[in-house]
C-alpha cells in the first residue's frame, strides 16, 4: 500500500514535468512562429494531462477499494510494451535516419531526439493498449 | 491453458473482486486468467488453488 502510494506520487510528479515541459516549449514555439512545433507541444501537454488525471483517478478508486496498482500480469504487460517499444523504434529510427537527409530536413540534434522520444512513447503507449486487451501468455 | 476458476469460484460463492482482493491482484487479472489469456507465476497459481482449496492441477488445466 505504501509503495502504491509512493507509485502514485511519482507518477503525479513525472507527469507535472511532462506538462510543464510540454506548454514551455508550445510556448517558446509559438512565439518564434513556429506554429507546428508549438501546437504539437500543446498537443502533448494536453493528452499527457488527460492521461495523468485517468491514471490518478483510476488508481485513488483502486487504492480505496483494496486492490494493488499494479500486479505480476499489469508488470508483465509493462515489460513486454517497453521491450516491444524498444525494439520496434531502433527500426522507425533506422528508416527516419535514411530519409533525414532527402524527405525530412531537421532542424538541429534535439529536433530529431524530440522525434525519436516521441515515437518511442507512442509505440509504448501502443503496445500497452494492445497487450492489455489482448492478453499474455 | 483452460482454467476451472469460475466453476469453483461458484462453489464458495466467490466473485471476481473477492478472490482478485484474496490472492492480491487487481480484477482484470482474474478475468484474463479465466478466459486463458495469462498464464499465471507459479506464486499466484498456488495462491489461487490455497483459496479456492483445491491442487493447482485441478484449477490449470494445459493441454
Amino acid at each position: 500500500m505504501k509503495k502504491d502510494k509512493i507509485r502514485m506520487i511519482s507518477i503525479i510528479i513525472v507527469s507535472w514535468f511532462v506538462i510543464v515541459t510540454g506548454t514551455l516549449f508550445s510556448l517558446e514555439s509559438f512565439m518564434k512562429g513556429n506554429f507546428v512545433g508549438g501546437f504539437i507541444g500543446a498537443l502533448i501537454a494536453v493528452i499527457i494531462l488527460a492521461f495523468a488525471i485517468f491514471v490518478y483517478k483510476r488508481g485513488n478508486k483502486d487504492l480505496k477499494e483494496g486492490y494493488p496498482l499494479r500486479d505480476e500480469r499489469s508488470n508483465k504487460v509493462m515489460q513486454k510494451a517497453m521491450s516491444m517499444a524498444f525494439l520496434v523504434s531502433i527500426y522507425v529510427l533506422l528508416v527516419i535516419g535514411w530519409f533525414s537527409e532527402s524527405l525530412i530536413k531537421f532542424r538541429d540534434v534535439s529536433q530529431a531526439t524530440g522525434l525519436a522520444i516521441g515515437i518511442m512513447a507512442l509505440l509504448f503507449f501502443a503496445f500497452w493498449v494492445y497487450y492489455n486487451k489482448k492478453g499474455l501468455k | 491453458m483452460k482454467t476451472k476458476i469460475k466453476e469453483l469460484r461458484a462453489r464458495y460463492n466467490l466473485t471476481q473482486e473477492d478472490l482478485a482482493k484474496k490472492v492480491g491482484v487487481r480484477r482484470e487479472t482474474i478475468v484474463f486468467l479465466e478466459k486463458g489469456k495469462y498464464n499465471p507465476s507459479l506464486q499466484l497459481a498456488h495462491n489461487i488453488s490455497k483459496v479456492l482449496k483445491v491442487k493447482i492441477e485441478e484449477v490449470f488445466i494445459f493441454s
